[in-house]
Order: structure tokens, then C-alpha cells, then sequence
């Protein structure tokens, strides 16, 4: 999949997988920041950004 | 209602308001120290001054008591405004330099140099308190003085009797002038504390008005009559004024409710013992001397520090921490707990394997202990791991006592090691592993009820009934039925239920009412036409996100008909309404935004079936637990957020369907394999409830290994009960027993099982509902200490066969030696056996007491005897029976040479070798399963690496499997006693009575996978892929060959849906479409 | 077009991480607003398709848990 976005021009950071058991609620809060910062890293997504044209 | 503006923006309130509440209502903030919305405005400190223009001229008002009034203009920031805030800023903070509230505002209002002279007050005068005081309905403080030498004091300035040490001035002092330190010192003669939370062991401050804890049910609030304000002067009842919702009464009284009922369940529990009476630990004395309950708080990221690990005395992170074990267990000397209580070795090494995980594998943890008890399944690879890969230290000693090094707190522990050598070290907690002790109220409660206890306190019960209390219908689960972890107290909960089921299955279903059912509308085809419906959640979620707002915007959306927000939507009243509005308006889908669909769906889906409506054709989003409470500092983002969640709620809920669900017709019938004590406890306690039962058995008798045994832990003649257990099994009509019959094959699923069954080679079927396993165990072989080699090295059970037949070759043993662990506890078969040690014992004792001059030894490498059966233990040493420990990598050696036979082993204590020359050789042998992989593969129910089957949850679902329908009982789950076994055996039972019971309303779910054969290219995947075997290719008709997916074995993952190349399946509730519309629906939120 | 904010979508599994969602929520945890969440039974049930549609859609992110 990741392979797949890179091909596409989509930067694979943007991408995550997880898991994470219910009772783990510091590990969501965790992985959440995680993913939060590693797709603010980058530039906001418009290239692949559906348009009218 | 008023119609007035603030700052430009039109708002309205209701008449006899202020305006600051009006304010605060629209999200405008006001400044102000001593406004508090409890009590009544004062005005005393200015900083909510506003500018009021009156169509005229302009005035300064106090927005915190200044009335509304239709069509006054309100400003509450310009530049007039703040400047005057400024000079009282300027003003306070010249009077209070230090406190930080004035210094932030100082700041605030860019205030680099106070003109006035500074003084070194931290009051401001804002009789916050004394109104507060005011309120709580006692005036113990007021305002005194005139001018510049105004102050709060008490009268006379002395301390006051009058003032109750409540603490309420302490709790809205803003600038910390009060405290209790102050109160307790200046203000009262009684003794202000600070109220602790019991689920927090004190470590934590509560209020007076508190829900117990965070997952309590029922989740409400509860007053604390003993320290409520209301209660002592009268006063008070703030909780009353800020319930929206009316719910507090303040009159409300005990009252006593009578019940009719036929059976009684006893589960009291236990309460951790107080160590504070061992004057050798100095818990109440030592800080950083805590129990494992409290450990257990700190532990936790929910508990007083958030989880992370800190000492109490000085919030430093520890380095070493040492448990201590059997404190108020095995005891004695100082306490009277002479039993073990079962759970601690366990809890304390995860206590120490959690620490690690917290703190990094720097941390040094050692636990202190006499034996390591972890005979539960999977314990002892639990505690093999905790020493071997994580480096737990475990020390066999007990430390006499602790003494706290001067000045550190650190804690000075000396003991002895296994060597005998005194040691010193220093830990920085030392965490008291506190036993469990059945409390005197349980006790006199017994009593009163005239139930039998033993001497601990603990319900006495027969092996053979082992929930059942000494008085006909009144049953027994839990602690209180002995010291037991959360797998034993559930099968406990479950086996009590049964038991209780039985003697009332004559008037089961007498008293049922059925609920009046709605015809269902027939929406298909309709234009959707949907209801939104928006919780505040009292503040929960108000208070963050602008409810208001999202539903002005829900209205917006596509399909949407009907917007409302409401203060508690699950409220009972929000349903009723609810139910009008769908018929009024004529709703067709409802969405609500609320808390999580987890807890609340079902709740929600049952008003729209109330009203007509399918409840599949629910849908919620969370705004609460995933929005209000995780971005409480950002309203904004959270107001955006929750539009973007209910749009896409909104676009999936326009594709909804009604759903069916599947009705399961369940055959009643049910079969157990394996007819040992297990398997006949089980089919008693069906039968006993009206339910056809067959036990297949493989041989050609009942009983299984308990034919074997001779005496139970408690003394119990095993072959005379089990007698009357076979007796009774065999005349219940109920009951079919199957002798010499072996499971073929085995076809269908729950309710629908049909098993092929052969029987001195002639085939039959049952059909069946439900299934138990209770395969059961046995000794294993062994070729270990010259087993075989010479007859009077025997193993335990032949010892049992000796006693059953009263052998007189007992007479002749002058001398027995019994050897534990054999084959047990090593890295071929790593788990413990659980029984051994209690059964070597009880049968020591009996050779003891038949010849008392026998010198008997029992070579072991733990005791594990739990529970009360550490009783046993202390009657053998007692009576002189000599116990020898020996380690795994220095065995006993076993040599025979003729008849005679010589043990020779490592005595630790004396630290030499000892030769024993005896007549009898006991061995006790690992217990294993008889693996059955076939049975296994019939009913697709996991094995684990020792071979034992794994049942569904180790703690919540001990007796059953994942595999619907399917149950276990006895030792093929784990080796056990006899009456762990029936218990196992009546909760199996019992799971699978509530299934039974369920027979005229057990339907599938409507969130289940469905193909279209006219789609599917018959590839096979999904057959292969489906861990649940739901999908199979049909064999005959129009759609031969086409996979088709059985609605009762699909739990609606989704698994073949994503992974059907013909795009064939479909998963009714989140259709392939509905999830593309809830991306689509993100969109326009970007 | 430039965005402050970032979109992220988590298809959480209802059974796993959207119950550790819920928990975080219970426990008043804070985590940055960018992540809208899709509820799933199961993180099988998400197809690559979904995904692509996503970005598609202009996300800036997804997350897949189970």
C-alpha cells in the first residue's frame, strides 16, 4: 500500500497502522500525537485532491 | 425573555438574570475575582465593571449584578473598561505582590510598575469566603474592621466552635489566603480534613458529592450524609441549584424494600488486611511503606498520579522497590490468618512486571517471599518469565522488619538469604503485599442468617456442592466461599447462579411480562427524511463544543429534517420525546450525537423500534468520549470537529437499510463428552433445569479419574459421594448416558450441532444445541526416580488406590518419602499442577494418623497449598511430617539396590546431604490433558502449548469457548481439585443455561455479510479467508456453486467484504457505500 | 488552496481501538483535533479502496487501527 502512495505521488508518512486493545488508552493517546505530527510534517495533501477541471 | 446585545451581538436572556450570565452563556468572558455562580453577586471587586449605553449616554455597570433588561447595549472590553480593570489590578497587586493569581494578571494587563507602595498581604477582600460560609449555613467568618484595617477573621478573632471545618472558604479562596493549614490553625477548634476516596485508598481527596469512581454502576453521583454540609446546618444545597436535571432530594430516606424471592446468592467479598497493626513495617508510620492496593492506585493512569510511578514522600521516581509477601496471610504470630490467601505471589509479580513496563528495566524490583504460590493457568510461565527475561529478584525470606533512613525516607530492609547470611538493603518502596480477610460484619451477617463459616470466616461448602451454604437455598460466590482470583470468583458467580436456577426451574418464566410490541413501518423506497438529534450532556460536552451551533448546522445538511439539542438525549423524557417527533415528523433515520455508540446504541436502537421505526436505521457519532473530553481547551477546533463528525454520521445514515435479523432456531438438547465428575456435575445440574442431556463417555463406566481419589482436601470420602453422583445421574430421566461411545464427526453450529457418534461399532446421531467439553486429565508417565523399577515406588494415585482398599501393607511403612514435581515445573512441561501438593500432604496426614510413629518427608520445591488448605499444611507440620526443599537443578536422587531404596536430597536449611532410607517412594506426577485435537477440530475450539484447552477469556470467560455454543469443564481446561471442578462444571452448565433460556428470542445479528450470487465469481476467498466459516459455496439449486454466507456464524467483520473481488458482498450496516459516503462527507470539511 | 489544520482519517475497529478511544476519552486524555474517526467492525473490513479515497478526498492523513 505504501509502495502503492509513493507511486501516486503520496508521501507514505502519510499512512499508519496500528493496534491497539481496548484497554490500551495511553498507547491510542500515544500512537494519535504520532500520526498527528508525522502528517503535520509534511505539506497539506492537494495533490492528489479531487478537482473540478 | 430579555432581548438585549453585548458587544454588537444580539442575545437574549430570561428575566431576573445578570448580565454576566448571559455572558458566559454566549461564550463572552468578564473578569471577575469574587463572582462565583453559587452564590449571590456582591460586586465587592469590580473587575467585571462593563460599559452599559442605555440609548442615551453610556454608564459603568458590574455585569455580575446588574440585571438584564430588553433592549440595553452592552460593551465589555473598551479601552474605558480595561483601563479601569487595569487600576484594580495595579491596586490588588501593590496589596498582594505574591500571589500568583495577581501576578498573572499583572501580566495580563501589562503591568510593569505598580505606583502604588507594596505590601505583603494575600487577601483582596472579595468575601468570596464569608459569603461561601454564608451558604454552607453557619457565618462562622465575616468581614471585620473598617478602612485599611479591614480583614476576615472569626469573632474576637479567636478560634471559632461555630465553624465545622468544612473547608468550603479554603475550596474558593482564589488567592490562597485560606487553607486548611489555616482553618485548622486560626479558624476552628475541630479538626479539618481532607475527605479520602476510598477507591483511590486514600491517596486521593473526594467530595462530599461523588460518584465512587470512574466505571461505577450505576454511574451516579451519591452523597455523603457523614461530611454533606446539608446534612449538619441545613444549609448549603448548591448540588441541588446546579442539577438541571432536578435530581437531588435531600429528604429522601432510608427505607427497607422487601422482596420475594426463592433463592439467595451470597457474594460479600473480601477487604484487604490493614497491616497498620504490625509495629514492625511501620505502614502508617513509613511513607514510602504502601499496600499493594494502593501500589495498585499509583499504578494506574487513572489513579493520583496519573500513572506515573512516584514515591509519596517526595515525588521521586524509584529505583528499587521490594514486596514484601504474606503480610496478614500464613500468619499466626502476629495476626490470626493462618490460611494463605491465594492471590498475592501472583498479583504482586505483575505489580512488579507493570513497575518495569512504567519505569524502564533500570527499576530493581525484588519480592520477598516464604513459597512462591502460582498454580493458576499460565502462572508459572508468568513467573518463570518475571525472573528469567525481565529480572524480577525473588528472595526467599522474610524481612524481620523495615527502619527509614534518616532524612531520605529510603527504607532500610536486613534479612537473612538462603544461605543464612545477613543482608542490608536500602529500597525506595517497600510495598506491603496484604492478604485478603473476610471482614466481622460478613462474619456477624453469617451468623445472623445461620450460615456455617470455618474459622477464618470463610462460607463452608462441600466439595460436591461447593457453592452451596449450609442453609437450603441460600448460595455462596466469591471471596467470601474462599480467597480466590477473578477467574475462580467468576466460575464461582456462574456455578452459584445455576445452583440457584435449579431448585426454581419449576417457576422460571412465571412472572415474565412481555413488552407490547410496535409493528415495524416500511420505509424502503422512502426518501430519507432524518432526525439529528444533539446531546449536551449536561456540560459534558456543552461546555466544550457549541451544541447550538451543530445543530443549526445539522439542519443544513442533506436529508435532514429535524434538528434538536437536549441536555441528557438519553434521558428518559428525551426518549419519549423523541418517539413523538419521529412520528410527528415523520422521521425515517435518526442520527445522534452524544457519547459512544458502545454504551449508548442499544438504548437508542430500542426507541426507534418503540416508535416503528427498524433500529438498524440508528446511526451515532461520538462527540463526547472522541471530541468534548480529549479537546477541552480547544472549543473551537472541537465545534468544527463535531460538524465534520455529524455530516458524516448525516451522508451514512441516508444510505441506511432496514435490517433482518435472523431468528436461530436452537434445539434444546445438549451433549457432554466426557462423563468424569466434570462432565456428570454438568448434565445434573442441565437436567435438574428440564433440559435433555447426553453424556458421552469413552469407557464403559462413569467417574472418570475421580474413581481414583480417596479423600478430598476437606476430608471428604470421594468414592462414597461419587457413588451417589453416579447414582443420581444415572435416574434422571433427563439424562442419557452413552457408555463406550466415541465422537465421530461433528457438523453445524450453535443451536444446530449434529454429532456422529459411534458406539461398539454402531453409528448414531444426536442433534443438538449446545456442547460441553470435560475430557478431563491424568497422571502422566514417568521414568524419573526409578519409577517402575522397584513396587514401592509408586505414584500418588496408586498411594489412593492403597488407602481405598485399606491395603494392609500400610501398616508395614516405617518410613515414606513423597517427592513433588515430578514431571512438573521444567522446561518440558512448564506449568504447575496445582493439586499435588495439597494431595501429598492430606494424604501424609492420614499415614501420619494411622501410624504416628511413621516418619514421613515430602521433598518439594514450592508448597502450594491456597486458600484454607494451607490449613493442611499446618497440621502436617504439626504432627511432625518433615518437609525437605529442594531445587529443580539439584533434584532428589532415587537409587534402589534389592528391595531397599535410598532418597538422597540437599537440605537447604542445614546445607548438607541426607540420605533417607524408606519403605514407600511417593511420586507426584504432572497432571496432563488427554489432548484431543480431533474434538478440538469438530467444535473449531483452540488448544494452548500445554496441551489444555483455551476457553474463551481467562478471566471473564473461565467455562466457556469463543466458539458459540460451546462450553468446558474440569481439567481439560486445567488440572484441579474435585470441587473446582464442579464448580467449573455448574458454571458451564449455567453458560449455557442462559443461552438455553434465550430459546424464543435468540436472532442474529443484522450487521452480518450477504452475496449476491448474481456478483460472485465462486473464487473462494472468502471460504478461505472467513475465520468464522461463515461463507460456503452452495451445493444445489439455481446458485449452485456461488458462495453463500450462513447469517448465524457471521460476526460482521468484514474480512470477505473488502477482500471480494467481484465486489459481490455486501456487510448490511456499513456497506461498502455508506463508508464512501462518510469519506465523501469529509469533503467539504476540507 | 492552503489548510492550517490537518485531516486525518482513523478507521478504528470498534472492538479495539475505538474502545481505546473511548477510554481515553474517560480518562479526560487530550490529543490533537485533526483525526476523524470511521467506526468499523473490524479493520478487515477496510479496503484499499477506502484509502486511496481518502487522500482523494483531501486527506491529509489515514490511519488505519485495529
Amino acid at each position: 500500500m505504501g509502495n502503492l502512495l509513493e507511486h501516486m505521488g503520496i508521501e507514505k508518512q502519510r499512512l499508519h497502522f496500528s493496534w491497539i486493545s481496548s484497554a490500551e488508552a495511553t498507547k491510542f493517546v500515544n500512537v494519535a500525537k504520532e500520526v498527528t505530527n508525522a502528517v503535520r510534517a509534511l505539506e497539506p495533501n492537494n495533490k492528489f485532491v479531487k478537482t473540478l477541471d | 425573555m430579555i432581548k438585549f446585545k453585548i458587544n454588537g451581538k444580539k442575545v437574549q436572556g430570561e428575566e431576573g438574570q445578570y448580565v454576566i450570565q448571559v455572558a458566559e452563556k454566549y461564550g463572552i468572558t468578564i473578569p471577575t475575582l469574587c463572582h462565583h455562580k453559587a452564590l449571590e453577586p456582591a460586586g465587592m471587586c469590580r473587575m467585571c465593571t462593563v460599559e452599559l449605553f442605555n440609548g442615551r449616554n453610556t454608564k459603568f455597570v458590574t455585569a455580575c449584578n446588574y440585571p438584564i433588561w430588553e433592549g440595553m447595549e452592552i460593551n465589555t472590553d473598551t479601552e474605558a473598561v480595561h483601563q479601569g480593570r487595569k487600576l484594580i489590578v495595579e491596586m490588588l497587586y501593590a496589596r498582594c505582590p505574591e500571589v500568583p493569581l495577581l501576578k498573572k494578571l499583572a501580566k495580563e494587563y501589562e503591568i510593569e510598575t505598580v505606583r502604588f507602595p507594596k505590601q505583603d498581604d494575600d487577601c483582596i477582600l472579595c468575601g468570596l469566603c464569608v459569603r461561601m460560609c454564608e451558604k454552607m449555613g453557619n457565618s462562622a467568618i465575616s468581614l471585620t474592621g473598617r478602612g485599611v484595617d479591614m480583614k476576615i477573621d472569626t469573632p474576637f478573632g479567636i478560634q471559632s466552635d461555630t465553624c465545622l471545618a468544612c473547608g468550603a472558604c479554603a475550596s474558593v479562596c482564589p488567592t490562597g489566603h485560606i487553607t486548611l493549614e489555616k482553618i485548622k490553625n486560626e479558624i476552628t477548634k475541630k479538626n479539618p480534613f481532607i475527605i479520602p476516596s476510598e477507591y483511590e485508598m486514600g491517596l486521593k481527596g473526594r467530595k462530599p458529592i461523588y460518584v465512587p469512581y470512574a466505571q461505577a454502576v450505576p454511574n451516579n453521583p451519591a452523597i455523603d450524609r457523614d461530611v454533606c454540609m446539608h446534612f449538619k446546618t441545613g444549609g448549603c444545597q448548591i448540588c441541588t441549584e446546579v442539577c438541571q436535571m432536578d435530581a437531588i432530594d435531600h429528604s429522601m430516606e432510608d427505607e427497607i424494600i422487601e422482596i420475594d424471592v426463592g433463592s439467595v446468592i451470597l457474594s460479600p467479598g473480601f477487604k484487604p488486611f490493614d497491616p497498620s497493626k504490625f509495629d514492625n513495617y511501620m505502614y502508617s508510620n513509613y511513607p514510602n511503606v504502601m499496600t499493594t492496593m494502593e501500589f495498585e492506585r499509583i499504578l494506574s493512569a487513572s489513579g493520583p498520579t496519573q500513572g506515573h510511578l512516584t514515591r509519596l514522600s517526595d515525588n521521586k521516581e524509584p529505583k528499587k522497590i521490594a514486596w514484601f509477601q504474606c503480610i496478614g496471610s500464613r500468619d499466626t504470630n502476629k495476626c490470626d490468618n493462618s490460611y494463605c490467601s491465594s492471590v498475592c505471589c501472583m498479583y504482586a509479580i505483575k505489580e512488579a512486571m507493570i513497575a518495569k513496563e512504567h519505569q524502564g528495566d533500570d527499576l530493581d524490583c525484588s519480592i520477598f517471599f516464604m513459597d512462591m504460590r502460582t498454580p493458576g493457568k499460565e502462572f508459572e510461565r508468568y513467573y518463570q518469565n518475571a525472573k528469567e527475561k525481565h529480572g524480577i529478584n525473588f528472595i526467599r525470606s522474610r524481612a524481620h522488619s523495615i527502619t527509614e533512613v534518616p532524612d531520605t525516607n529510603d527504607l532500610e530492609v536486613r534479612y537473612v538469604n538462603e544461605k543464612g547470611v545477613i543482608q542490608t538493603e536500602i529500597f525506595d518502596i517497600i510495598v506491603l503485599s496484604v492478604g485478603i480477610e473476610i471482614p466481622d460484619e460478613t462474619r456477624k451477617f453469617a451468623e445472623k442468617i445461620g450460615i456455617e463459616i470455618t474459622e477464618n470466616g470463610f462460607c463452608k461448602t462441600d466439595s460436591f456442592e461447593p457453592v452451596k451454604t449450609s442453609r437450603d437455598g441460600i448460595y455462596v460466590a466469591g471471596a467470601f466461599n474462599g480467597p480466590k482470583d477473578i477467574p475462580e470468583s467468576v466460575l464461582d458467580a456462574s456455578a452459584a447462579a445455576s445452583a440457584a436456577g435449579d431448585s426454581l426451574s419449576k417457576a422460571r418464566n412465571t412472572l415474565t411480562k412481555i413488552p407490547e410490541s410496535v409493528p415495524e413501518i416500511n420505509v424502503t423506497g422512502e426518501r430519507p427524511r432524518i432526525g439529528v438529534f444533539v446531546c449536551d450532556c449536561g456540560s459534558n460536552i456543552n461546555g466544550v463544543v457549541n451544541c447550538a451551533e451543530i445543530t443549526e448546522y445539522a439542519r443544513t445538511l442533506p436529508f435532514v429534517e429535524f434538528a434538536q439539542e437536549s441536555l441528557y438525549t438519553c434521558s428518559q423524557d428525551t426518549q419519549d420525546k423523541m418517539v413523538e417527533y419521529i412520528k410527528e415528523k415523520n422521521l425515517n433515520r435518526v442520527v445522534v450525537a452524544a457519547c459512544t455508540p458502545k454504551t449508548h446504541e442499544p438504548l437508542f436502537q430500542e426507541t426507534l423500534t418503540n416508535s416503528g421505526l427498524n433500529k438498524y436505521l440508528f446511526e451515532m457519532t461520538n462527540i463526547r468520549n472522541q471530541n468534548s473530553w480529549v479537546h477541552k481547551n480547544n472549543p473551537d477546533l472541537a465545534t468544527e470537529k463535531a460538524k465534520d463528525l455529524v455530516r458524516m454520521a448525516v451522508a451514512k445514515s441516508g444510505l441506511a437499510e432496514p435490517l433482518t435479523e435472523e431468528k436461530i432456531n436452537l434445539n434444546e438438547k445438549v451433549v457432554i463428552i466426557g462423563g468424569g465428575i466434570a462432565g456428570m456435575a454438568a448434565a445434573k445440574s442441565l437436567a435438574s433445569q428440564g433440559y435433555e442431556t447426553h453424556i458421552i463417555e469413552q469407557q464403559n463406566f462413569l467417574g472418570g479419574q475421580a474413581l481414583k481419589l480417596y479423600r478430598t482436601a476437606k476430608g471428604e470420602d470421594v468414592q462414597l459421594k461419587l457413588k451417589q453422583l453416579i447414582n443420581d445421574v444415572s435416574s434422571m430421566d433427563k439424562i442419557k448416558i452413552h457408555l463406550n461411545t466415541t465422537l465421530k464427526s461433528v457438523d453445524g453450529f450453535v443451536g444446530n450441532f449434529k454429532s456422529k457418534l459411534l458406539k461398539q461399532e454402531k453409528d448414531f446421531e444426536i442433534e443438538h444445541g449446545i456442547a460441553i467439553i470435560a475430557t478431563g486429565a491424568k497422571g502422566c508417565e514417568t521414568s524419573e526416580y526409578c519409577f517402575g523399577e522397584n513396587p514401592k515406588i509408586i505414584t500418588s494415585l496408586d498411594l489412593d488406590k492403597m488407602l481405598i482398599k485399606n491395603d494392609p501393607e500400610i501398616n508395614n511403612i516405617n518410613s515414606a518419602v513423597f517427592i513433588q514435581c515430578v514431571g512438573s515445573r521444567e522446561t518440558k512441561r512448564p506449568y504447575c499442577s496445582r493439586v499435588c501438593c495439597t494431595h501429598s500432604i492430606e494424604n501424609a496426614i492420614i499415614l501420619k494418623t494411622k501410624k504416628p510413629e511413621m516418619d514421613i518427608y515430602i521433598l518439594y520445591r514450592d508448597i502450594r497449598t491456597y486458600g484454607e488448605k494451607e490449613l493442611l499444611y499446618k497440621k502436617a507440620r504439626d504432627i511432625g511430617v518433615i518437609f525437605i526443599r529442594y531445587d529443580v537443578n539439584a533434584k532428589p536422587e532415587v537409587t534402589t539396590k534389592g528391595n531397599e531404596i535410598s532418597v538422597k536430597v540437599k537440605d537447604h536449611i542445614l546445607d548438607m546431604l541426607l540420605e533417607i532410607k524408606p519403605d514407600i517412594v511417593t511420586l507426584a506426577t504432572a497432571i496432563v490433558p488427554n489432548k484431543d485435537e480431533k474434538l478440538a477440530n469438530f467444535f473449531k475450539v483452540p488448544i494452548n502449548e500445554d496441551n489444555f484447552f483455551v476457553e474463551k477469556h481467562a478471566k471473564l470467560g473461565p467455562a466457556e469457548f469463543a466458539t458459540d455454543g460451546v462450553f468446558l469443564c474440569g481439567s481439560c481446561h486445567y488440572p484441579k481439585s474435585l470441587d473446582e471442578a464442579v464448580t467449573q462444571a455448574k458454571a458451564s452448565a449455567s453458560r449455557a443455561l442462559t443461552l438455553l433460556s434465550k430459546k424464543d428470542n435468540l436472532y442474529t445479528s443484522g450487521n452480518v455479510a450477504d452475496i449476491n450470487p448474481m456478483y460472485c465469481s465462486s473464487c473462494g476467498i472468502c471460504v478461505s479467508i472467513c475465520p468464522y466459516s461463515a461463507p460456503l459455496f452452495t451445493t444445489e439449486g439455481r446458485f449452485k456453486d456461488k458462495a453463500e454466507i450462513n447469517p448465524i456464524l457471521c460476526k460482521g467483520c468484514g474480512l470477505c467484504v473488502s477482500s471480494c473481488r467481484s465486489g459481490a458482498i455486501h456487510l448490511k450496516g456499513f456497506d461498502t457505500n455508506q463508508i464512501f459516503a462518510q469519506i465523501y462527507a469529509l469533503d467539504k470539511a476540507v | 488552496m492552503t489548510k492550517e489544520k490537518r485531516k486525518i482519517v482513523a478507521f478504528l475497529c470498534n472492538w479495539c481501538s475505538y474502545g481505546a478511544a473511548d477510554l481515553a476519552g474517560v480518562s479526560r486524555m487530550q490529543y490533537p483535533a485533526d483525526i476523524r474517526v470511521i467506526r468499523v467492525p473490524c479493520t478487515g473490513r477496510v479496503s484499499p479502496k477506502f484509502i486511496l479515497s481518502a487522500f482523494r478526498q483531501g486527506a491529509d492523513g489515514v490511519w488505519v487501527s485495529g
